[in-house]
């Protein structure tokens, strides 16, 4: 058996009787998703009940006022109760009402006469009963205006069109009842691409500067082997570390979308992840995988000791998170140009994927950009195993990952 | 054909030169100490040996052949053994014997003979079978000793291996010596300690500042430093004395 084969093997027995290391790739996401996302959904939803159904009470100013609410049916759990504004304020910012409301004293004049009367309704952002009662509210006076300007279109018989000759519509045709695909395109690049780089990090850390620090890595280089097998054994468990974790969390967000997650209202949020989806990531996923674990192997193999890993390890999660979160910034999209730049294309990809936007060319180009910049970090990965400084830790310096070569 | 040779070696480190053209050999059947204060150029000597380190110039050979250029086949006459026992925590004893006598190319039938004689001869019966991380310091150590030896090594380089050791664990290794001394092995055995050099090694190596002052067994030590114990001979040689 070949010597890299006899390491992967020892290298994966050490990994799998790692509990941190099954830990951060199989029990957290299988775990934590489901529990987190339902848990949120029960939360939010329990809220939003909660408050629909709590009384509230609103205060009214001036018998001009009431006498214009009572055009249309109290809403439900609500109650009005007459109180000057003053009142009404210092009521409001102690939270014993939820709103105030005021209409002019001529108002039923002015809504005579085919005048415009201002009601004005203090609310603040600041309690989330206060929100509801603006909720509760707004119907109430959209319906007297609806009432009020029919009745003065009926007396000179015109059309609504005459005071509305052009109506916007927006129909959203994809996220109108679910919003499952789209909530998934903004979590699903961010939470992939992050449990894919913590999934390279953490055994790539283990596995070099770890080892480093228990001695273990210089009683395997004094044996009949080559560097190159030792780094082949450890780039191979550390994709698959790596590969490993992206895949449980990916499966555990589609069982979790799967099932239907409720925040409160009317639409259930649910997503299915159809094959060609679920392989389109791999596509690039898989890619990212070794990009990722090149790299952090490189960097982590500079590194003496295990803290010293990383803390090294810090900038590089920084650095690699950076592209998943441009990639939900606005206007940023995948294209054949942004299909070149490494993670933030997989980011896209996966997002696109998600919405049903992805085509050959994109994953075409993206799968080999990244391949591509694998090959370099793996290129770089192997200098660093050729050089003392992954022996004993940086003692010349970065510059021998790229200069002296030993046996 | 010397069993361990170090010829002309220098390795520097930045602008330091830690080892400056040391020369040795040790034959089979030959215990030789290699001793000098910290910082003399002891370890980086055998890291050079083992091919950890390349040598600026100069050659290392095991068995005759050089570790720079044929370095696996170099290697695998080598057992290379430290004070730290470099063991992998979640594998059992029988597993780190398995994974370095295979990369030692060891067939399975030899590699099982292998492990079971070594041990019987390590009384590692009670723990062979158990993660590495449970064991004591002691059973770790003998773990250790099977592991750089599993393959039946030509040449044993053994830096400082009971530098952390107490008196029990030590006899372990200062045992291993005795057998492969035995066994017509080469061993070449860095430390501290004194007694255990006397009591061990043929010939002594003195290293200070990277070079080796002085070599001979210990009774020309003792007459070239005109000192009455290998302690002070060893401070002599240090400068620690005048």
């Amino acid at each position: 058996m070949s010597a890299w084969r006899i390491l992967l093997g020892k290298e994966l027995l050490d990994v799998v009787r790692d509990r941190r290391t099954l830990l951060l790739t199989v029990l957290l996401p299988v775990l934590l998703y489901p529990g987190m996302l339902l848990l949120m959904g029960a939360i939010v939803a329990a809220g939003t009940l909660r408050l629909k159904n709590e009384p509230l009470t609103v205060a009214v100013v001036g018998a001009p006022t009431l006498a214009l609410l009572a055009r249309q049916p109290t809403p439900a759990k609500t109650t009005f109760v007459l109180h000057t504004r003053a009142e009404g304020e210092a009521l409001l910012k102690d939270q014993k009402i939820a709103a105030v409301v005021q209409a002019p004293d001529d108002v039923d004049v002015a809504l005579r006469t085919g005048q415009q009367a201002v009601v004005t309704v203090l609310y603040t952002k600041r309690f989330d009963r206060s929100m509801e009662a603006l909720d509760r509210l707004k119907p109430v006076l959209e319906a007297i205006n609806a009432a009020t300007l029919k009745g003065r279109l009926d007396t000179l018989q015109l059309e609504l069109g005459f005071v509305q000759p052009v109506k916007t519509e927006p129909v959203d045709l994809d996220f109108q009842k679910d919003l499952g695909p789209l909530i998934a395109s903004r979590l699903l690049p961010i939470i992939l691409l992050t449990m894919l780089i913590i999934g390279a990090l953490y055994p790539a850390v283990d596995l070099t500067a770890g080892e480093k620090e228990r001695g273990t890595l210089e009683t395997l280089l004094v044996s009949a082997v080559r560097p190159v097998d030792v780094m082949a054994a450890k780039y191979l468990t550390v994709s698959l570390v790596a590969v490993a974790t992206a895949l449980a969390n990916l499966a555990a967000m589609g069982v979790t979308f799967g099932m239907g997650i409720s925040f409160g209202g009317p639409a259930t949020t649910t997503f299915h992840l159809t094959v060609g989806q679920v392989l389109t990531m791999l596509v690039c996923l898989v890619p990212a995988a070794l990009l990722l674990s090149g790299v952090s192997l490189a960097v982590a193999s500079t590194a003496r000791t295990f803290k010293e890993g990383q803390s090294l390890m810090s900038p590089v999660m920084l650095a690699c998170l950076a592209p998943a979160l441009l990639s939900q910034m606005p206007g940023i999209e995948l294209s054949p140009v942004t299909a070149l730049i490494p993670l933030l294309n997989v980011a896209l990809l996966i997002k696109a994927s998600v919405l049903g936007t992805a085509t050959l060319v994109e994953v075409a180009l993206t799968s080999l950009s990244v391949l591509a910049f694998a090959a370099l970090a793996l290129k770089i990965a192997a200098s660093a195993f050729n050089s003392e400084v992954f022996r004993f830790g940086g003692t010349e310096g970065w510059k021998t990952l790229f200069g002296r070569k030993t046996v | 054909m010397a069993a361990i040779e170090v010829d002309s070696i220098v390795r520097d480190f930045g602008s330091t030169r830690a080892v400056d053209g040391v020369s040795f050999h040790v034959e089979a059947g030959e215990v030789v100490g290699l001793l000098g204060p910290n910082g003399a150029g002891k370890t980086t000597t055998l890291r050079v040996l083992a091919g950890l380190l390349t040598p600026a110039s100069g050659h290392a050979r095991l068995a005759g052949l050089s570790v720079i250029e044929h370095p696996l086949e170099a290697r695998r006459h080598l057992g290379f053994l430290t004070a730290s026992t470099g063991l992998y925590d979640r594998l059992t004893g029988r597993e780190v014997l398995q994974v370095f006598g295979r990369l030692q190319k060891l067939d399975e039938a030899t590699l099982a003979a292998r492990i079971e004689a070594l041990v019987k001869e390590l009384e590692l019966e009670a723990f062979i079978d158990k993660r590495c991380g449970a064991l004591s310091s002691g059973q770790k150590q003998r773990i250790s000793i099977a592991r750089a030896v599993v393959h039946d090594p030509s040449a044993y380089v053994l830096d400082e291996p009971t530098a952390t050791l107490d008196p029990v664990a030590s006899r372990d290794i200062l045992e291993l010596v005795r057998r492969a001394k035995a066994r017509h092995k080469a061993v070449l055995f860095s430390t501290h300690r004194m007694e255990e050099a006397e009591y061990l090694c043929t010939r002594l190596l003195f290293m200070r500042a990277g070079k080796i002052v002085a070599r001979g067994t210990s009774a020309e030590l003792l007459a070239q430093s005109g000192k009455a114990t290998l302690t002070d001979a060893f401070l002599h040689f240090a400068g620690a004395l005048s």
